[in-house]
């Protein structure tokens, strides 16, 4: 047995120290998961004007400040009574501003973030054995997604063609998110009862031609298939079945031209998600497609008790109406709220149900788990008392444990994407089960990614060219007063997963307690007062720390992955187009 | 292409920047934007002078990656191309290196081409590389440093080993420099005890070096985040050989540590803002979603010393004010306690940070303050 222990987990938003148990087959035998910063957020807003916490939770993370923002804003809402008043318009641009962060999140998780890992050493020697096919494999990875400053063998690496061109990508969506809010990151344009910016039909222009920029990269680099035969045959799939046949289908039409010109490029249709969605995964890639190989990204990051796991989503992005219910957000989101047993049934969500436990974690809190809107935040001030070396039954993490119905949860893309029943997610999840894999694992929650960022895209465009009228009414007034002895809720979908923030202020209308959960929390928790591993901890323990080749401890990419594939977070944006037909992004009429 | 336009790029081209003074290099710098500066600087100038490669090392403390972000926003060229043009070996940035810290046993294994902290033990071994923090770094509980642990070490020892051997020390965002939000009051503030690089708000005798006995000078570059043009811009003169340290800093910084050319003592954001014909003529808004001035929606551009209004942000789109939402004076030291309540007019801010404003502001503020009540009482005379 050899502790492998990844500290600090690079490559993420913040630090992470992932401490592991492998034996010597690679499989890893316990694990703990443990965040080591404390900054004491929650307090500092505390006895404040609570109209703060819209700008100052956005603190909590640059990478995306706009769903802190916003779900601030939402908890605001509900502080001030305005919730069933904020105006249409209002909630549209903040659907923008919300969907352009959440793209440019996913775009920046999977390139910069995840992507380099694909360009690890361990691929190069287990690939170019497999001859011509397999360093044609080796040489579209590593031409790819190698990041800045790569080196192998003492030579320094280009940077990958596909990391390369999507930073100036994301720095577009974040300039699109500007001209709507100000600035990014720090915009300055949310506010309880409305938003603080009209967009102009002059903004509406000129965020079309950045959509189209963006869509420009996406079909010469992300995504070859013609993206609306895409949405037609996968969103608008009429059945999961379907959806996965056409991507199977599609896929398959690849690889029969491949088998003869070993030719896996860009050119040759083989985009970045086609790429992945085939060599990723052995089940699809190796026994669907018939592939010499593949990374094998399904066998690894999977749940091994599907009753000690459930997939949590709050609900994001509002119907384009007046006003919506803060506290019921099923029926007035885009995307639903809901959760998904790890057996993949169906349950309503009820807020009600969330809990925290901070057994394992740093603080001095009242040891029953606590609703958030009643939690606590009294951390330990004695620096011995600050150990991380422990084991499971220790304190080992500044994360407190959120359990829904006393059961962890996933939250994020995979988590969205179960709970609106999207045809493809849902259908590689259901095959994934049937052929005894974990349906979540690394490579589904990759693939729920890049088809949320489709799906955004797609109803990002209803938004800007549908929904939104310039010139309409932007917000409505707040009394201040009506803060006073009150609580608010605020429930919304960071690119991350699901993020609540619960407030209450007390007779001066300050307040009280600010508690956020955030997606961090639910997916990198430590145990529960019941000992019940977190979500990364479960998918680590009994996943190998290698997917192929031998058991390497010193390189154990396998973690690596598994880490960053619930996405440690980050953001970016699209357009403001008039569509000339229904479903038709690359053509447009500018209003 | 207009003439006029292929002049201005001829132009352009043509400075040679190596060759100007430090005052007129200085000037462009605060003129120009990163695009401008990096995209015109002629590589072969770099070559011919055998210009070395600079290292860096850009070091995450107790931070939300904001700044970061921010400086992956950088215009066109972009931080790669950036990078690429003055010669930079970004060393490590812990969101964008391909290593990470990998123990075996509690042992460092591999080498430095895949583990981060055998690559930073090599890197301060050999010195000679700028520092970059981002982020703050807290003291607490009990001087221990412990409230933020990476790589089984406090950040505190981190910085330690970190600024021992650099040879520039740059503090970017509001929390590197003066602790920015993690600073702010709270009831756990005194526990966590978070400090910037060299200051702690307004003080620079707690700052984080001085605590840990190390004398050397640190660049300030606050905002929340930072601007990416100051970031590089700076980043840029300190490799050129442009600002020589330490001589250079008395006078180009400012008593916070800034570079006056971004942090004018004597101009806040007030003076370029989008918004400041409203108000002149005293339409003061007092509802968001208005065109208005934002005085009365606790704007504090009036005492934030920065060129927002002239160089905008994100490829210059916009900017806080322009999007309606109020100047939260977010490159102050003070950040964010001397900005709360952000939507709260806030006439008696000159007094609050008077001890520390610049004389000139300071009569800006006041002015501002007199010129509100003025409006204020001319709407009333109207009836308004």
């Amino acid at each position: 047995m050899v502790n492998v222990t990844v500290d600090p987990l690079t490559r993420i938003e913040g630090h992470q120290r992932i401490s592991t148990e492998v034996d010597a087959n690679g499989f890893i035998t316990d694990a703990q998961s443990s965040s080591l910063i404390f900054r004491g957020f929650e307090r500092i807003l505390q006895k404040q004007d609570p109209r703060d916490a819209a700008f100052l939770t956005q603190r909590i993370c640059g990478v995306c400040p706009i769903s802190h923002g916003m779900t601030a804003t939402n908890a605001l809402d509900d502080l001030y009574g305005v919730a069933d008043q904020v105006p249409k318009d209002a909630l549209v641009m903040r659907n923008i501003f919300q969907g352009l962060n959440m793209i440019a999140s996913h775009a920046t998780h999977i390139y910069v973030l995840f992507g380099p890992d694909l360009a690890n050493p361990a691929y190069k020697k287990v690939l170019t054995t497999l001859g011509d096919t397999g360093s044609a494999v080796w040489n579209e990875m590593v031409g790819r997604f190698a990041p800045i400053s790569y080196k192998m063998d003492g030579a320094p690496v280009p940077v990958g063609s596909s990391y390369l061109a999507a930073i100036p990508e994301k720095k577009r969506l974040q300039e699109a998110i500007a001209l709507i809010a100000g600035r990014m990151p720090g915009p300055s344009s949310l506010y309880p009862g409305g938003y603080t910016y009209p967009a102009t039909v002059a903004d509406i222009t000129k965020l079309s031609t950045y959509y189209l920029q963006v869509m420009d990269f996406v079909s010469k680099h992300t995504l070859r298939v013609d993206f609306n035969t895409w949405i037609e045959n996968t969103y608008k799939a009429s059945s999961p079945q379907k959806a996965v046949s056409f991507v199977t289908e599609h896929l398959q039409g690849l690889v029969d031209k491949a088998t003869t010109s070993n030719d896996f490029s860009k050119e040759a249709g083989w985009g970045d998600v086609e790429f992945y969605a085939a060599f990723g995964s052995e089940l699809v890639g190796e026994t669907l497609l018939g592939l010499p190989a593949s990374l094998k990204h399904d066998t690894i990051g999977g749940y091994k008790d599907p009753s000690k796991i459930c997939f949590v989503s709050y609900g994001g992005y509002y119907k384009p109406k007046d006003g919506y219910d803060p506290k019921s957000p099923a029926g007035d989101r885009i995307f639903t709220s809901g959760v998904v047993s790890g057996k993949l049934e169906y349950q309503k969500f009820d807020p009600e149900k969330i809990t925290e436990s901070t057994a394992h974690s740093f603080y001095n809190n009242s040891t029953k788990d606590l609703a958030p809107a009643k939690g606590e935040t009294i951390p330990y001030t004695d620096p011995n008392k600050i150990a991380f070396t422990g084991g499971s039954d220790s304190q080992y993490s500044w994360d407190k444990a959120p359990r829904y119905d006393g059961i962890p949860g996933e939250v994020g893309p995979l988590a969205r994407m179960l709970n609106i029943k999207e045809p493809l997610v849902t259908g590689l999840a259901q095959v994934f089960a049937e052929k005894g894999y974990s349906p979540a694992n690394v490579y589904t929650r990759m693939l729920a990614r890049m088809q949320e960022v489709t799906i955004l895209a797609y109803e990002l465009l209803n938004w800007v060219t549908v929904d939104y009228t310039p010139g309409g009414k932007i917000s409505v007034p707040i009394d201040l007063n009506a803060a006073k002895n009150n609580q608010g809720m605020g429930l919304w979908e960071a690119p991350r997963g699901a993020l609540g923030h619960w407030v209450s202020a007390g007779s001066d209308g300050k307040v009280t307690n600010y508690q956020c959960v955030v997606p961090g929390t639910w997916l990198m928790s430590p145990r529960d007062s019941n000992g019940i591993p977190g979500p990364l901890e479960q998918s680590l323990i009994g996943s190998k720390i290698n997917t192929v080749g031998d058991v390497d401890y010193t390189n154990p990419f396998g973690i690596f992955h598994m880490g960053r594939s619930y996405d440690p977070c980050i953001s970016c944006a699209v357009h403001t187009i008039d569509l000339t037909g229904k479903n038709a992004p690359n053509t447009l009429r500018i209003v | 292409m207009s003439t006029g336009i292929k002049n201005l790029v001829r132009t352009l081209d043509s400075v040679d920047f190596l060759k100007m003074d430090r005052r007129t290099f200085m000037k462009a710098l605060g003129a120009m934007g990163a695009a401008t500066f990096l995209g015109t600087y002629k590589s072969d100038i770099v070559s011919a002078l055998d210009f070395a490669e600079t290292k860096l090392v850009w070091l995450h403390g107790s931070e939300c990656t904001g700044c970061s972000e921010s400086v992956l926003n950088a215009g066109n060229p972009d931080l790669v191309q950036a990078l690429q043009k003055l010669n930079v070996n970004l060393v490590f940035h812990e969101t964008i290196c391909a290593q990470q810290g990998i123990w075996n046993d509690g042992k460092l294994v591999n080498n430095a081409e895949l583990n981060s902290e055998v690559l930073l033990e090599d890197t301060y071994k050999q010195g000679g590389y700028i520092l970059v923090v981002e982020g703050s770094i807290p003291n607490g509980p009990d001087g221990s440093g412990r409230y933020l642990v990476i790589g089984n070490k406090t950040f505190k020892e981190s910085l330690a080993e970190a600024a021992k051997n650099a040879v520039a020390i740059v503090a970017v965002g509001a929390c590197a420099a003066y602790g920015g939000i993690t600073s702010a009051d709270s009831e756990v503030a005194k526990d966590t005890d978070y400090r910037g690089v060299a200051f702690a708000k307004e003080d620079p005798t707690k700052g984080m070096l001085k605590e840990l006995g190390i004398d050397k000078p640190v660049i300030n570059i606050p905002g929340c985040p930072a601007h990416p043009d100051w970031v590089l811009l700076t980043l840029g003169a300190v490799i050129l050989g442009k600002i020589k340290i330490p001589n250079d800093l008395d006078t180009l910084l400012d008593n916070y540590g800034r570079p006056k050319v971004f942090y004018p003592p004597d101009h806040t954001v007030h003076d370029n803002c989008p918004r400041r014909g409203y108000y002149d003529r005293g339409e003061l808004d007092e509802e968001v979603g208005g065109p208005g001035c934002l005085w009365k929606l606790g704007c504090k551009a009036p005492y934030a010393h920065a060129d927002c209004g002239i160089r905008r942000w994100n490829g210059s789109v916009s900017m806080c004010t322009q999007a309606g939402g109020p100047c939260i004076a977010c490159v102050e030291p003070n950040f964010p306690d001397g900005s709360r309540p952000l939507y709260v007019e806030a006439e008696d801010k000159g007094v609050l940070l008077g001890a520390n404003i610049d004389t000139v502001s300071k009569v800006a503020v006041g002015a501002a303050a007199v010129a509100a009540g003025v409006h204020a009482v001319r709407r009333m005379g109207k009836g308004e």
